[in-house]
């Protein structure tokens, strides 16, 4: 039997989920390039049935985290119990220790919170107590955001939105897609997923994606990108990406490589994946709300305006 | 102290003056330039006797220039010298300088053309450099003077004879010719005749034809230079803009042509590949690139 290929997992998901074909490759993305990825949409737009669905997918523990503003941090990392009839302290692991974390609407948590969350994402382990413990390899966080609903919420600082490798942002469906779905979940609920890769694969698959060759001119190129968004005299720009990002459009265009089945990566991949790692770390005004253009319409200005070598 | 002994101290003063204080007037008269490509290449590797071919010499800097006086031609003792085109043009990209030399060679063999030479100042670090360019390796292939040679009758060997000292006779010629020519050329760098030169803005080149100049040289230098060379001409003919992609020109109904699609996706591959995927990638893009243009 051939050993799988990130493709498999992408035929896999599409049998749960109708259409969104953007988020499952950026979701493919995002888990080969060993980052998370935060993905904002509206209620109702499979975000959660596709973490599920990959975690399924994945044959790997899966854990969902419903935050909400009473949630302490040692609800998600664990805690130390006492126990009398031992008269001793004893671990008890929080949910964080899964394959696939799906942290649902995160910015309903206060900031402690969210920072016990993201410091576990950016040093994979957690302290507790006086002991370390490392968190499971492949460990990927999914968190949803919802942008309708922005009352009772706690905004993301940006030093903790940098953490996640790509923002997803989660669009309606076409129209045909809307009456797929209808055929597909109006009188039967989701068909449980059979795994398809072993966490194993997924390790392999990482590796194979660091082999993937950046020319020199495709580094000179993504770096341009986040520069420019520096130095862009755009009004509705704030401030520009982070270093950050330019590791991040690299780790994800080789991923995106790797996937369209080529050992380098052309500009093609830069500009495919720039908007997930640059929409959540660039600062926007409130210009943007009254010019009435979204983030990716003004990236895309700026991207425009950088050639392509 | 006679009239003969100063004249030879004035002389004496004059060449050390001089010696002193010609390369630095020279290195102050060059240009600041960051040269990107400076090659030489043939359009063909095996000429025919008495059949002109043409030699070409690209230059490609990223500043804009107006001309390039110091660039030093081979000199071609063993190919007579026929005819010389500049082409200078420039984009924001930079300057292309193309010359295209008609030549004839006049005997069998090998020829070897030594590097052509480039003086400037490097934009990179303010030193003045000479640059070479790659040396030329051509073998010429009996034409119709061939059977003069085969034969072994002696009138047959005198008229060969007579015809080669005639040859190397004009050889000579052609050298002292070319050598006036440059002379001529390095000392007075302003007066290139006007016709001589076309600038992009007076008279247009069409990309096609900068496409077949590339893939010749992409055919005699594989590199990875010219394989991006290739590919910037070939996005001109497609009519690319500076802020597209593969994908965007692929998307465009201009590259419905399934050939011209092989060629851009086989140059993309050659100019983003790694270095051991490079020569077959060049090779596929070159195979394309033949089929696509004719």
């Amino acid at each position: 039997m051939n050993d799988p290929k990130p493709s498999d997992l992408a035929r896999a998901l599409s049998q749960t989920i109708v259409g969104q074909h953007d988020v499952v490759e950026a979701l493919l993305l995002a888990l080969i390039a060993n980052g998370h990825v935060l993905l904002e949409g509206p209620p109702g737009l499979a975000k959660t049935l596709a973490c599920r669905s990959l975690a399924a997918a994945l044959d790997g523990a899966f854990k969902r985290i419903q935050f909400t503003p009473d949630l302490l941090p040692s609800d998600i990392i664990g805690t130390r119990i006492f126990d009398q009839r031992d008269a001793t302290f004893s671990t008890v692991l929080g949910p964080i220790f899964a394959n696939v974390v799906l942290a649902d609407e995160i910015n309903r948590a206060p900031a402690k919170v969210q920072s016990a969350l993201l410091e576990a994402m950016q040093e994979r382990q957690v302290t507790i107590g006086l002991q370390s413990h490392a968190l499971p390899d492949p460990f990927i966080v999914m968190a949803t955001m919802n942008p309708l609903d922005a009352e009772g919420t706690y905004a993301l600082p940006v030093a903790q939105m940098d953490r996640f490798l790509a923002k997803i942002d989660v669009g309606y469906p076409s129209r045909s897609e809307e009456l797929a779905i209808l055929d597909r979940f109006a009188v039967a609920d989701t068909q449980p997923l059979h795994s398809v890769a072993t966490l194993a694969d997924v390790q392999g698959w990482r590796a194979q994606s660091h082999r993937v060759h950046l020319e020199e001119p495709l580094k000179r190129y993504i770096v341009d990108i986040v520069l420019a968004t520096r130095e862009t005299q755009h009004d509705a720009i704030d401030y520009g990406a982070s270093p950050r990002a330019t590791l991040a459009i690299a780790n994800l265009a080789r991923a995106k490589a790797m996937l369209d089945g080529r050992d380098y990566a052309v500009p093609d991949d830069v500009r495919a994946v720039a908007k997930l790692a640059l929409r959540h770390r660039i600062g926007f005004n409130y210009r943007l709300t009254t010019a009435n253009v979204g983030p990716d319409r003004v990236i895309d200005d700026v991207i425009a305006a950088v050639p392509v070598p | 102290m006679t009239a003969r002994s100063r004249a030879s101290i004035a002389a004496a003063i004059a060449a050390l003056v001089i010696a002193c204080v010609g390369p630095s007037a020279r290195a102050q008269s060059l240009q600041r330039l960051t040269i990107t490509q400076f090659t030489l290449a043939s359009d063909t590797a095996t000429p025919t006797l008495e059949v002109p071919f043409h030699l070409l010499i690209v230059v490609r800097v990223r500043e804009r220039i107006g001309e390039l006086d110091t660039l030093d031609l081979p000199v071609l003792t063993s190919l007579e010298l026929l005819g010389d085109e500049r082409h200078l043009s420039s984009d924001a990209s930079g300057t292309l300088y193309r010359e295209t030399i008609t030549v004839v060679a006049h005997h069998t063999g090998t020829i070897t053309i030594d590097p052509a030479t480039l003086d400037a100042i490097d934009a990179r670090d303010g030193k003045a450099k000479r640059y070479f360019s790659n040396r030329l390796t051509l073998t010429v292939r009996g034409g119709a003077l061939a059977p003069l040679r085969s034969g072994g009758a002696a009138i047959l060997a005198g008229a060969v004879f007579v015809l080669r000292v005639a040859v190397v006779l004009a050889g000579l010629l052609c050298a002292v010719a070319i050598v006036v020519l440059l002379f001529r050329r390095r000392s007075v760098p302003e007066p290139v005749p006007a016709q001589a030169i076309v600038h992009g803005s007076e008279a247009p080149r069409d990309p096609r034809d900068d496409l077949r100049d590339a893939l010749v040289v992409l055919r005699a230098e594989p590199t990875r230079a010219n394989a991006l060379l290739a590919r910037t001409h070939l996005r001109a003919t497609v009519g690319a803009t500076d802020d597209e992609t593969l994908a965007d020109v692929l998307a465009r109904a201009a590259c419905d042509d399934p050939a011209m699609a092989l060629v851009l996706r086989n140059l993309e591959r050659a100019a983003f590949t790694y270095d051991a995927d490079l020569q077959a990638a060049i090779a596929a893009a070159v195979a394309s690139l033949e089929h696509a243009i004719t």
